[in-house]
């Protein structure tokens, strides 16, 4: 869960797992799968309790939204 | 299972601490602010760590390396704040987070390229993208999300 300068030099990264070229991200979608509605309550009083468990969900749907509804975004099984 | 409201109590106070002071609250100091013992702390810290499995204690201690979207363990992800670097981020992602965290504040992330170990400059105000040195600045997840997803978690 890194930036890089490019693609390319995410490819060339020591550590690169081939398995992820679906992996990248352009930065204004990242700005906007990490700052939705339940992170702008991070300070509130009730964020544990309230906030956090609606965050899977959330993501979810903008993942969906920005085309990244595969089981590599999603966390759901491969199918067989 | 601890009380709820002292566990988002506990939280507030963890989260507060490190957008404070740029580190996060040892158990025994958490137990003084709620006003308990130290073992009732370190128990609640416990739990509130279970329910906030995105951040993580470091192995065989009780000490909170991450508490997303901050991590109290240096990361490469160096956050600054009115000019004063004390901050660091759990990762690349959660970087672009930290922006939620001081409102009507410019938050400027600066890390090297895992590749070329040249600099890499995110500033951000409530949101919102304001500089983006390099233009070409991409995120990469390298292991899927999921129960499958596996060690280290901050790849």
């Amino acid at each position: 869960m890194n930036l890089f300068r490019s693609e390319e030099h995410a490819r060339r990264w020591s550590q690169f797992n081939p398995r992820s070229e679906e992996g990248f991200i352009s930065l204004p979608e990242l700005a906007g799968f990490f700052g939705t509605e339940t992170r702008h309550h991070m300070l509130d009083a009730n964020y544990l309790s309230a906030w956090f468990p609606k965050r899977a969900a959330e993501r979810r749907a903008f993942l969906e939204q920005i085309g990244k509804a595969s089981p590599f975004w999603l966390g759901t099984p491969s199918p067989p | 299972m601890a009380d709820p409201r002292l566990m988002d109590q506990a939280f507030q106070r963890l989260m507060r601490s490190l957008v404070e002071s740029g580190r996060a609250l040892h158990y025994a100091e958490l137990s003084k602010e709620m006003g308990c013992s130290v073992e009732e702390g370190r128990q609640l810290l416990l739990a509130v760590m279970q329910a906030y499995p995105i951040g993580w204690l470091h192995p065989d201690t009780d000490y909170i390396a991450s508490f997303p979207p901050l991590n109290s363990l240096p990361t490469q992800y160096r956050v600054t704040v009115h000019g004063e670097q004390k901050w660091f981020a759990q990762c690349g992602f959660e970087a672009t987070s930290v922006t939620w965290l001081f409102p009507g504040t410019s938050v400027r992330v600066e890390a090297p390229c895992l590749d070329c170990g040249e600099r890499m400059v995110v500033e951000m105000r409530d949101g919102s993208l304001v500089t983006v040195d390099p233009p070409g600045i991409v995120g990469h997840l390298n292991y899927g999300f999921g129960p499958s997803r596996g060690r280290p978690p901050f790849l």
